[in-house]
């Protein structure tokens, strides 16, 4: 699950930066998605303006609007549509880098077989992620997402752990690009082993055809 | 079908085609007094989730110059086995394999459901898609490193196997050889010589395979020549050497005196990485994607001189024909991109700066080879690390949102003929029957190459009538166009998506209703605004809105209901009615005004407004403006001054801003802290509501608009009061005797001034 959160643009390095959306959220497919607002009204022909249609009179106990000392606005229930921001993920207890580091680091001897040259980098990598981690340069979220995805890799969630690992590239690369790149290597690698591995037990699944009604050429 | 609304909002969705007429008049003389040219909106890749490729390829009709393809608007012969063609009305055989055909058993691309049908070609070479980073290193330290942290993010978000290449540049151009031995090596050039592409590709040793690409043998995409291999890697091979590569990046290493602007060798580096790409991949998807964070100041396609006491070329400059590098500048990224287009490949700018940086002058890159053109402050904002994040962005089938390399061919029936096409294309030059003499947009041809294109990538292509006046209805009642585009996916298959639309002819003389009825004002608008924009390019700006005026006047003389000499009796029937609020929305467009925009910005905007969907142009064009208050639920309202009230709050979306702007009686509300009482739990609602509404739409919109959150009196509220139309002013506010809405200190006419004298020259019988 990625982390879904709405952090505020850099001001002051872009003028009217807009808001910065975390990959979870960007990623999200469908579901929420509300009519966009693209509806626009017609002037009248004559261009002259008129009062909106729907605003009518204002409530009688609406406050002036140019009282200096404001009254208070109404209270009561808002017809404004509004969607519930999504709630913090509670921190539970401290991930402990043995949880993390030592599944990676057997996941690398699964590989060493392969490459040298590569091995080698991945635990270059592996070795940074160990520094930082020790360092206290690592973040909880961070922490914690590498935990579930060394989770997903155990159980052999490749795509779980490949998506993982990419949301932490969007969302932390400050914190995570040197090293996660290793990270990213060691689940590629391990998922060609894997389909080495079942490639005798493999049936082969026959492509999805394509679900177009009626007649086929059989060319 | 219930209304032409229904009617052409159904087509849209089916074909991603808008057409200006929908009822088409059926000679040119009539054709000619509609005013607004008979032409269609295009998304050749619009996004159809329901509709999966085929796996077979086309049948094409068998004349050598008509190559028309089989559709549901064709006759068959199912005991023949034979089909005519609707367009050349040649009889063909049906292939082999369509032996078994019959009513009850026919093929997808017979059926009228699929007007639009996508063939998947399984012949033919694939090669992965390539990505060559072109990264300017005179940047300040903080902009350097957030550049170098997104494009290490962004090998994450490519494919696997997509081939990825580094460029970078300042004072010299370097060529990162790309190698997992662990030795960085690169090759160095001068930034002031302009080099050929052959002589690039002799210093590159690029020379010795003639032609690798035919080297690639279908089934083996991974094969390539060695001698490319040394720039250009696999992603998942190079991904830990280049994550190092970019993160040992330093700035550009020469010094700079005070008083100095940074040399900056853009022209040279993009001459580089199009001669790189020409000699290895002509004629496979790529992307040149150039990162630059300020003005090139030095050889071919230098902007402006190292000297910063002078400033970059201004408007006013350009108007004096002051802007001494402009031409010259132009000549050499136009030739660029001329060839990258040959090339099929295609250029994106991300330019981030808070000065001018060049897009004037390169705005041909992107524009002709349908590429992505994003102009920032800093490439440490969220408005560029977002939009760079979505260019990698999946569709619901988990592929990129991104095609290369496509041919768009248009097949007409023969009272219609080709006049041109306005978009991130480039012509063909392919002559033909079909091909009118009168070019509106880029015209003289069928076919049009477009290198780089998304789902929402949208041209805008013009028709001419031929039909001569008096001549009968044409045959059938009907005429069609077909428009075929070839394209490599994302998933480098390659493909072919062929719509088929076919559209009734009327006689302008006794059927106008019908002809009227079918008017589509919003396709209508954009296209009119399209050629317009296309104008403003080679025009003078008031030639250009002259121009507008009078085809405005024109359509309302033709199209009004009015008694003559009588401008109170004017009436425009409702397909109508909202066009002239386009067109003045329009005039004050920074598509074609350029006051208070640099020549950089306009060029922005235009790029912009020349490749998005309707829906988006349209956003340009009239701003969307909402209203929310405890009245009742958000609604639209006028874009006029009087919709700005105490007790709203509004949101404007013009595309490239989202404007949250406090009423001032909301403002004072929120400065006394009633959202934060629980008794105020409303007001909070009423605060959160429009930050919730933006909120989706900066996650849909490409490339990320600028966020403006502000209230009344504030100084950004400004960009409120210059997109509303000034009803009331300085001058005539307290002629309306009202109290609701804001005045606008502007001179500027308001839509109703524009609409009494559109009125008094429609009806006047001198005009």
């Amino acid at each position: 699950m990625a982390e879904l959160y709405v952090k505020p643009g850099n001001k002051e390095r872009g003028w009217n930066d807009p808001p910065q959306f975390s990959y979870g959220l960007q990623t999200q497919t469908g579901g929420t998605k509300r009519t966009p607002l693209t509806k626009r009204v017609a002037a009248p022909q004559d261009g002259s303006p008129r009062a909106p249609e729907t605003s009518g009179p204002p409530p009688v106990d609406h406050p002036p609007p140019s009282s200096k000392a404001s009254r208070p606005p109404p209270m009561g229930s808002c017809p404004a549509s509004g969607v519930d921001p999504p709630s913090s993920p509670v921190i539970e207890s401290e991930t402990l880098i043995e949880d993390v580091l030592r599944p990676l680091e057997q996941a690398l001897e699964d590989c060493r077989g392969h490459t040298k040259q590569v091995c080698d980098d991945i635990s270059r990598r592996l070795a940074l992620l160990h520094e930082q981690w020790d360092g206290g340069k690592l973040s909880v979220p961070v922490k914690k997402r590498m935990a579930l995805l060394v989770q997903e890799l155990l159980h052999h969630q490749w795509d779980t752990a490949d998506d993982i690992h990419r949301s932490l590239m969007v969302d932390h690369v400050t914190e995570v690009s040197q090293w996660m790149v290793g990270v990213k290597r060691l689940i590629a690698e391990k998922r060609s082993l894997s389909s080495e591995e079942n490639k005798e037990e493999k049936s082969t699944v026959a492509p999805e055809n394509q679900t177009i009604p009626g007649f086929q050429p059989s060319s | 079908m219930a209304t032409y609304l229904e009617f052409i909002q159904q087509n849209e969705e089916r074909d991603g085609v808008r057409f200006s007429w929908n009822v088409w008049p059926s000679s040119r003389l009539e054709a000619t007094r509609m005013v607004v040219p008979l032409a269609c909106l295009l998304t050749p890749l619009k996004e159809r989730p329901d509709l999966p490729p085929v796996q077979y390829e086309p049948v094409l009709c068998s004349r050598p110059t008509c190559k028309a393809i089989l559709n549901p608007l064709c006759q068959v012969d199912y005991r023949a086995k034979l089909w005519a063609c609707n367009f050349c009305f040649q009889r063909n055989q049906f292939p082999p394999a369509y032996a078994g055909i019959s009513e009850v058993n026919q093929p997808a691309e017979l059926m009228p459901q699929f007007s639009t049908i996508e063939y998947m070609i399984q012949r033919g070479a694939r090669s992965p898609l390539i990505f060559l980073y072109v990264v300017d290193t005179c940047l300040e330290e903080d902009d350097l490193q957030a550049l170098k942290e997104s494009l290490q993010m962004s090998l994450s978000l490519l494919p696997p196997d997509a081939l990825v290449g580094l460029i970078t540049f300042g004072r010299m151009v370097q060529v990162h050889e790309l190698s997992c031995e662990g030795i960085s090596k690169s090759y160095v050039f001068r930034g002031t010589k302009d080099l050929t592409a052959k002589q690039i590709q002799e210093m590159l040793g690029l020379t010795k395979s003639a032609m690798p690409v035919q080297q690639v043998r279908p089934g083996q995409p991974q094969e390539q020549s060695a001698v490319s291999s040394r720039f250009l890697q696999p992603v998942h091979k190079i991904d830990m050497n280049l994550t190092d590569l970019l993160g040992e990046l330093q700035r550009d290493p020469w010094p700079v005196t005070q008083g100095k602007r940074p040399l900056r060798s853009t022209g040279v580096a993009l001459s580089i990485a199009v001669g790189l790409l020409e000699g290895t991949f002509p004629n496979t998807g790529a992307r040149i994607m150039l990162f630059t964070g300020g003005p090139p100041t030095q050889g071919p396609g230098m902007v402006v001189g190292d000297e910063l006491k002078t400033p970059i070329r201004s408007w006013h400059d350009i108007e004096k024909d002051n802007a001494r590098f402009m031409k010259k500048a132009t000549k050499h990224y136009e030739m660029l991109a001329n060839r990258t287009a040959t090339n099929g490949h295609c250029i994106d700018i991300y330019a981030c700066a808070l000065d001018q940086t060049g897009l004037l002058e390169m705005k041909c890159c992107p524009n002709l080879t349908g590429g992505l053109m994003v102009m920032g402050d800093s490439f440490n904002t969220s408005l560029f690390k977002q939009t760079f994040q979505r260019i990698f962005s999946k569709d619901f089938n988990g592929d990129f949102r991104m095609a290369f390399g496509a041919t768009l061919e248009v097949k007409t029936s023969r009272e219609l003929k080709i006049a041109g096409a306005i978009g991130p294309c480039v012509s063909l030059n392919v002559k033909g029957p079909c091909v009118s003499e009168n070019e509106l947009g880029v015209g003289g041809t069928s076919q049009w190459k477009i290198c780089g294109l998304d789902p929402s990538s949208t041209l805008g292509i013009y028709f001419e009538v031929v039909n001569q006046h008096n001549a009968p209805i044409p045959q059938g009642g009907r005429g069609a166009i077909q428009f075929v585009t070839q394209y490599q996916h994302s998933s480098t298959q390659k493909r072919i998506r062929v719509t088929t639309i076919a559209r009734n002819w009327a006689d302008a003389q006794s059927q106008l209703r019908h002809i009227e009825a079918a008017f589509d004002q919003e396709a209508a608008a954009v296209l009119m605004a399209r050629l317009g924009v296309f104008r403003a390019e080679s025009e003078e700006g008031p030639d250009v809105l002259r121009w507008l005026d009078r085809q405005l006047i024109r359509l309302c003389q033709k199209f009004g209901q009015y008694n003559k000499e009588d401008p109170t009796s004017f009436r425009l029937s409702d397909s109508f009615s909202l066009y002239p609020q386009f067109m003045f929305h329009l005039r004050r467009s920074p598509f074609l005004q350029v006051f208070n925009n640099s020549p950089d910005e306009s060029s922005y905007y235009r790029h912009h407004f020349a490749r998005q969907d309707l829906t988006q142009s349209l956003i340009m064009i009239q701003p969307i403006l909402y209203s929310y208050s405890f009245h009742g639920p958000p609604e639209p309202v006028l874009l006029d001054s009087s919709s700005i009230l105490a007790d709203r709050i509004l949101l404007m979306d013009t595309f490239f801003q989202i404007v949250i702007y406090l009423g001032e009686t909301i403002a004072q509300w929120r400065k006394a802290g009633y959202q934060d009482m629980p008794e105020y739990e409303n007001f909070k609602h009423l605060l959160q509501a429009p930050l919730d509404d933006a909120q989706e739409i900066l996650q849909a919109r490409f490339p990320m608009p600028r966020y403006i959150n502000t209230e009344h009196g504030g100084s950004q509220a400004r960009f409120l009061l210059s997109k509303v139309n000034p009803s009331q002013t300085h001058n005539n506010l307290y002629a309306w005797g009202q109290e609701t809405g804001a005045p606008i200190l502007t001179d500027d006419v308001s839509l109703q001034v524009f609409m009494d004298h559109l009125k008094k020259l429609a009806v006047s019988s001198a005009s």
